[in-house]
């Protein structure tokens, strides 16, 4: 059994990329075995794609019914706690309680939404990773593996379609 | 039966009428690598003339804040001018004041976020550090006032032997969670956008103090697929969540005053007129803060163009209108209701000793702005529009100041009343003015102000269309 190796092609823009990754689909490689690495979003339609799957929005409103449950509990707990009355005004007032809610609610959801961001990410993570840094200059980079037999074929075609470059990925420290 | 238009009048030549849209940054595209060699060329070449600066700014925060916040603390506030009756002076207008400049940054970024205005592209970051710095400030004026500062953390809701807890009832305390939040949220919105920029930057920084900066604040951030979908995810998010944050900030701000019962004060147009007085004075500094960046900043007369002036001049003006429509709803119905107080208060704003700081608000704040920004090329001059900016603020400082020491002045009990005259305030307040441009300035140098990014993808969405004789603009939603 042959054993696989990780390439990385970088294009010039999105029509030679979107045709690079055409070439690898042809070729047999699934979405699954290949990423790409791009100094802006771009959308997954775009180079034939699906669209990458995130749970940041999710995280977030976990954090905003986490921060509506914060704020309940600040406003309806700390009277119990210590009574004060204030002229003419309920200990549990609703008006306030909305106040406090609806700020400890969207500092949960968006508190969350960054923190999942991070989680979701991998991030912060220093370790060394497959990357050149023409990619930050505009450079689209295509990131894939390869039966270790077949590289020339591999590189040949995306060479073809486009490709500036193709080389073995190295983890490097960014 | 024969058909016929009417002709113009005066037919301009074409050439008056078309303006050519490669002059907008978006259709002016330079390679990326080339726009990141310019954004960090812009921060790492400084002059003498920008350390003469930085060392003047550095004296006048040592001397008026430090040193004077030092005196406050030993002396006592004593030595600020509040007394009876006006015991909220000038570091409360600050507060009031600096919260309004926050305004700008989340309004310039994240309601023409959402509203897909492209020309906000390059001035998003300047915009955002402007609420972040702001609110730093803003900070700083509550500690002042509090005068005991190290007792601050009795607000918090921590369990203590005292047991002495926060008041919810309160308005102060509601300003205070809602200050806190916004700082909070503008902080990690400030940052979001900044990663890729800040992996930019490392990837361009060989070495030393500035590439370790780089490196952490980079988070390891390559681009992949999943790391994009995750941050404009999460930047989408913040952008629609941040919108009833800010307004709730400056509404809550209002109700500091509305909720006491004071002549002047009890208004049930407060909020939305202190938030749009918010963003009256915040994108006023907006124009000030691009124009200084333009000026000074290496390369950015590219980034920044006459359009996002001009951008940002319409909403000057819009925004005056609508204050000014406020500013009628506050003064009108009090007028005509003729109670008692309520006209004292405005007789003394009037024709009081303090009469003039009136004139030149309204002065200030509806003459200028509609002065110039009605007039295209006018709004489009960068000077022009600073120059503006800064009579605004001028005008908004002025209004804040007559809302609040002027307007404890007068109340329901006249043998109380007396005039205020600001101590140690004055000392202070220079000093935070001083500071937040001195943060600024050092921000300059090591966080690039110009998303790249964000001005590249731009770039990629535009491009023109031949239609007829003309090149017209078109927009493809790459989003």
């Amino acid at each position: 059994m042959s054993q696989s190796i990780t390439l990385l092609a970088v294009f010039e823009g999105m029509e030679p990329a979107a045709e690079g990754i055409e070439k690898l689909h042809d070729l047999g490689l699934n979405d699954d075995e290949m990423n790409v690495i791009s100094g802006i979003p771009v959308k997954g339609s775009i180079l034939g794609r699906p669209s990458a799957i995130t749970y940041v929005s999710r995280i977030g409103m976990f954090g905003a019914i986490l921060g509506m449950s914060f704020g309940i509990f600040l406003i309806y707990g700390i009277p119990y706690l210590y009574p004060l009355l204030v002229g003419g005004q309920p200990i549990f007032p609703v008006p306030q309680g909305l106040i406090i809610t609806f700020e400890m609610t969207m500092l949960g959801l968006m508190g969350f939404a960054f923190i999942g961001m991070f989680v979701d990410s991998g991030f912060p993570s220093y370790t060394p990773k497959e990357y050149v840094s023409e990619i930050s200059d505009g450079k689209i980079a295509v990131l894939f593996s390869c039966p270790d037999n077949d590289q020339k074929k591999f590189v040949d075609v995306l060479i073809k379609s486009g490709a500036q470059s193709v080389a073995p990925a190295e983890a490097r420290q960014l | 039966m024969a058909t016929y238009a009417k002709p113009l009048s005066r037919p301009k030549p074409h050439t008056e009428e078309h303006e050519d849209p490669r002059e907008m940054l978006m259709h002016d595209p330079l390679p990326r690598g080339k726009m990141n060699e310019m954004v960090m060329e812009s921060m790492h070449e400084t002059s003498w003339k920008f350390w003469g600066v930085t060392g003047f700014l550095v004296f006048v925060v040592l001397t008026c804040l430090v040193y004077a916040w030092y005196r406050l603390i030993m002396d006592g506030l004593g030595i600020a001018g509040v007394n009876r009756p006006v015991f909220w002076g000038i570091f409360l207008v600050d507060v009031v004041f600096w919260i309004g400049i926050s305004h700008a940054g989340t309004f310039i970024s994240a309601i023409l976020r959402v509203l897909k205005v492209e020309s906000r592209r390059p001035f998003t970051r300047a915009a955002e550090l402007m609420t972040t710095f702001g609110l730093v400030q803003a900070g700083f004026s509550v500690f002042m006032h509090m005068g005991r500062v190290w007792l601050a953390y009795w607000m918090a809701p921590i369990p203590n032997e005292r047991m002495i807890w926060p008041n919810f009832h309160s308005p102060l305390m509601w300003d205070f969670m809602a200050i806190s939040t916004y700082l909070l949220c503008s902080t990690m919105y400030l940052f979001l956008p900044l990663i890729p920029d800040m992996a930019m930057a490392r990837d361009r920084t060989q070495e030393g103090w500035l590439k370790t900066f780089y490196k952490i604040l980079a988070l390891g951030f390559r681009g992949t697929e999943g790391e994009w979908k995750n941050l404009t995810t999460a930047m989408n998010l913040f952008a629609f969540a941040i919108i009833p944050v800010m307004f709730s900030v400056h509404t809550i701000v209002s109700w500091d005053f509305a909720m006491a019962s004071r002549p002047g004060w009890a208004s049930t147009v407060f909020g939305p007129y202190f938030v749009i007085g918010a963003l009256h004075s915040g994108m006023a500094a907006v124009a000030i803060v691009l124009f200084l960046l333009r000026s000074t900043m290496k390369h950015y007369k590219y980034f920044i163009r006459p359009e996002h002036f001009n951008t940002i001049g319409m909403l000057m003006f819009l925004v005056s209108m609508a204050w000014a429509y406020f500013y009628l709803n506050d003064y009108i119905v009090p007028w005509y209701g003729g109670n008692k107080w309520d006209k004292i208060v405005q007789e003394f704003a009037e024709k009081g000793p303090l009469a003039p700081l009136w004139y030149i608000m309204l002065f200030c704040n509806i003459v200028v702005p509609w002065a110039v920004l009605w007039n295209k090329k006018w709004r489009s001059t960068p000077w022009l529009l600073a120059i503006t900016g800064f009579f605004i603020n001028i005008g908004m400082w002025l209004e804040r100041y007559i809302i609040i020491p002027e307007g404890l002045t007068i109340n329901r009990m006249p043998f109380t009343w007396r005039l205020y005259f600001p101590g140690v305030e004055v000392a202070l307040t220079i000093g935070m003015f001083a500071l937040f441009f001195l943060l600024y300035m050092l921000a300059s140098r090591i966080i690039p102000l110009i998303p790249v990014w964000e001005v590249q993808e731009g770039q990629e969405s535009h491009m023109l269309r031949k239609i007829g004789k003309a090149e017209i603009p078109t927009l493809s939603d790459l989003e």
